[in-house]
């Protein structure tokens, strides 16, 4: 899940920071002679940097491989059912909710009035896509449910004081 | 280079900084109230009716960044006012104005019930489904568009001063000195370098901001006059992004000057440096791109863009300025206080805030996050444990420089308990959005609640460290100016 691959990333980094700032906190008190430390510490920079900037680039490659952007290849005779969305505050209008599993589904999202966000969220209440409802353009979300079960659509932009209670449900069969 | 200009007026020049610092701050611990509030009825614990709660999450954004921008244009001023000579009248019309369109941004959100939040997306402001008025939104409007105006006038003359000086914002840059045409000893001094890059930077976000502005006070006066939603949504992130970032550019001049101070050690300009801080300047400009990840229609190249240089942004940070500080720290012999140790922690919470900012900033994460708390968990590290924590620094910096105020072991307490209360409210707000609770939601379901309530516990703390932190700076404003300088190294001479 990409949640959890977020979340223990930046947890493990984060404490790498936590403990480099704790250590340097902790021998602060100590005094020693500043041209040796940035002789060292200079010299110690090239390495972290490099180390740093390729991580960075490695990482920031390969997570650009396969965006929510792109259109799915379909297979032959594997037409998408395409699925008019609107939204109005503070509801959906769907010409379809629903779906089997293995069906590839194109939500072709749009808004009526103000900008709101399309999230669909599983029985579990993780978030499984998303994309912005505009006025006056239409953005694609690319999905294939592999699980049956109630899906709940929310929005997920501020749209007005009704917000919260702008949520739909769709349902997919085995 | 380091030459001091403007001493004359020490005392005024204080005052009128402190003033800038007190009214930041005490809007500050408001704006805290108002975000365990909004916590405390999202963790069911209190119930909030729907538009008051929107009401406060308009004015705790608003509220936040306008008193954090205004708290760290006061301590940029201070510092650059050291080496070029800045106009204290533009500066008082500064701090008219921002007062004044803080007040009609709180009449427009609190009387006339305006909860189109800081983003004010259009159309919302005009089609507020009856929840607000014309009246409404036109005060939230102008009030910002005032406010901007202030902070045009400030950024004006600070460009004006340091083109004076050193005959260009690059020098002021240090362009001449990257490009081998100047020694890197004569490089400008970094208050000047990073106020030439936030010049630049904010300019640049008010004009987007005032754009904006003006075509939603158009569409709502006429809501025939209409304008392309994508233009609109592009200016607003330019602007907010770059604004909300601004302030720990202005605010980080502390830590540069204070840490110096401190550990007796000197903390050079070279080229590395001033490579860092004009890249900083071109990434803060274009990134705000990363905030539209989710809009599918916007063009690809420039959501790649959004990714690879927001990556490439925590360089700077990461690999000069929080290397530098630790450089600088370690086995340096430094007494800590209250403005070395908030310096330092707001070192850590800036560096620490990157990772999850990185993290959301990758598009197919961004796809299951965007809009769900992480984004205020990254952000309220950014700015609760970074930026803001910088202001304080500055608060007690001033404090112990121009006053006989000492700090007590209750400051210290505070200090520990604003640190761990303000990384309690981080973390929750992080595991909230790894668990898909979407932000800007006046209630929450059962399974989403739990770290709501735990964040509001913390930031009862957290005001509560504040308080005591305004509290010895309102002491410091009764006492100020018994010591007559504001050199620190006169004091302890």
């Amino acid at each position: 899940m990409v949640q959890t691959a977020a979340w223990v990333t930046s947890l493990v980094f984060m404490s790498l920071v936590f403990i480099v700032f704790g250590v340097v906190a902790w021998k602060s008190r100590v005094k020693s002679d500043y041209e040796h430390i940035k002789k060292k510490w200079y010299k110690a920079r090239i390495f972290y940097a490099t180390t740093l900037v390729t991580i960075l680039l490695v990482v920031c490659i390969y997570t650009l491989r396969e965006l929510p952007y792109d259109l799915p290849i379909y297979g032959e005779a594997q037409d998408p059912t395409i699925v008019d969305v609107e939204a109005v505050q503070f509801g959906w209008l769907m010409s379809e909710t629903e779906f089997k599993v293995g069906e590839p589904v194109e939500f072709h999202v749009t808004s009526k009035d103000v900008n709101h966000g399309f999230g669909i969220y599983d029985e579990d209440l993780t978030i499984i896509a998303q994309t912005q409802a505009m006025p006056e353009y239409t953005n694609n979300v690319y999905i294939t449910f592999t699980k049956p079960g109630t899906y709940k659509i929310l929005c997920l932009e501020y749209c007005g004081t009704a917000h919260h209670y702008m949520v739909t449900e769709i349902t997919v069969t085995e | 280079m380091g030459a001091f200009v403007g001493m004359n007026n020490l005392k005024s020049t204080n005052k009128t900084v402190a003033t800038s610092l007190t009214i930041g701050g005490v809007i500050i611990a408001v704006m805290m109230i108002f975000g365990i509030l909004m916590l405390l009825a999202q963790g069911g614990v209190i119930d909030v009716p729907d538009a008051m709660f929107y009401q406060f999450l308009t004015i705790h954004g608003t509220g936040m960044i306008g008193a954090a921008a205004l708290a760290a244009a006061g301590v940029m001023w201070y510092f650059l006012n050291q080496y070029v000579e800045l106009s204290r009248s533009i500066f008082n019309w500064f701090l008219g104005l921002v007062i004044i369109g803080v007040i009609l941004v709180v009449i427009g959100v609190f009387s006339f019930e305006f909860a189109g939040a800081w983003t004010f997306l259009y159309p919302l402001p005009t089609i507020s489904a009856s929840a607000w008025g014309t009246i409404g939104a036109l005060l939230y409007l102008f009030g910002m568009l005032i406010l901007g105006t202030g902070f045009l006038l400030l950024y004006m003359d600070t460009g004006r001063a340091i083109i004076k000086k050193y005959g260009s914002l690059g020098k002021g840059l240090g362009w001449d000195v990257i490009s081998g045409k100047k020694k890197e000893e004569d490089a400008p001094p970094k208050a000047v370098v990073a106020s030439t890059m936030v010049t630049i930077v904010n300019t640049t976000a008010i004009l987007a901001g005032a754009a904006v502005l003006i075509m939603n006070i158009i569409n709502v006066i006429n809501p025939s006059f209409t304008f392309d939603p994508m233009l609109a949504k592009n200016l607003t992130y330019a602007f907010g992004h770059i604004f909300a970032n601004a302030i720990i550019y202005m605010a980080v001049i502390v830590v540069y000057e204070l840490l110096p101070k401190y550990t007796n050690r000197k903390w050079v300009v070279n080229r590395v440096f001033l490579i860092a801080w004009t890249m900083s300047t071109a990434f803060t400009l274009v990134i705000y791109t990363h905030h539209m990840l989710m809009d599918f229609a916007m063009p690809k190249w420039m959501l790649i863009m959004g990714q690879a240089l927001s990556y490439a942004n925590g360089l700077p940070v990461l690999v000069v300025t929080a290397y530098g500080a630790l450089m600088i720290v370690h086995k340096s012999g430094i007494k800590w206080d209250m403005g070395s140790g908030l310096a330092f922690l707001s070192m850590f919470g800036w560096t620490v805030g990157v990772v999850p900012a990185i993290v959301d900033a990758t598009i197919v994460v961004n796809h299951v996050m965007h809009n769900t708390k992480w984004v205020p968990g990254h952000f309220h590290m950014y700015m609760g444990l970074g930026a803001v924590v910088m202001l304080f620094s500055f608060m007690y910096y001033l404090a112990k420089v121009d006053s006989t105020v000492k700090e007590s072991k209750i400051d210290r307490i505070a200090l520990w308990c604003y640190a761990l209360a303000m990384i309690s409210i981080s973390v929750q707000f992080l595991v909230s959005g790894a668990l898909s609770t979407p932000r800007r939601w006046a209630i929450h379901y059962p399974g989403w609640m739990t770290p709501a309530v735990f964040g509001a516990i913390a930031g009862v703390f957290l005001v509560i460290a504040t308080t005591i932190f305004i509290i010895h700076f309102v002491r410091y404003m009764k006492n100020r100016g018994k010591l007559g300088s504001d050199k620190y190294e006169q004091k302890t001479a």
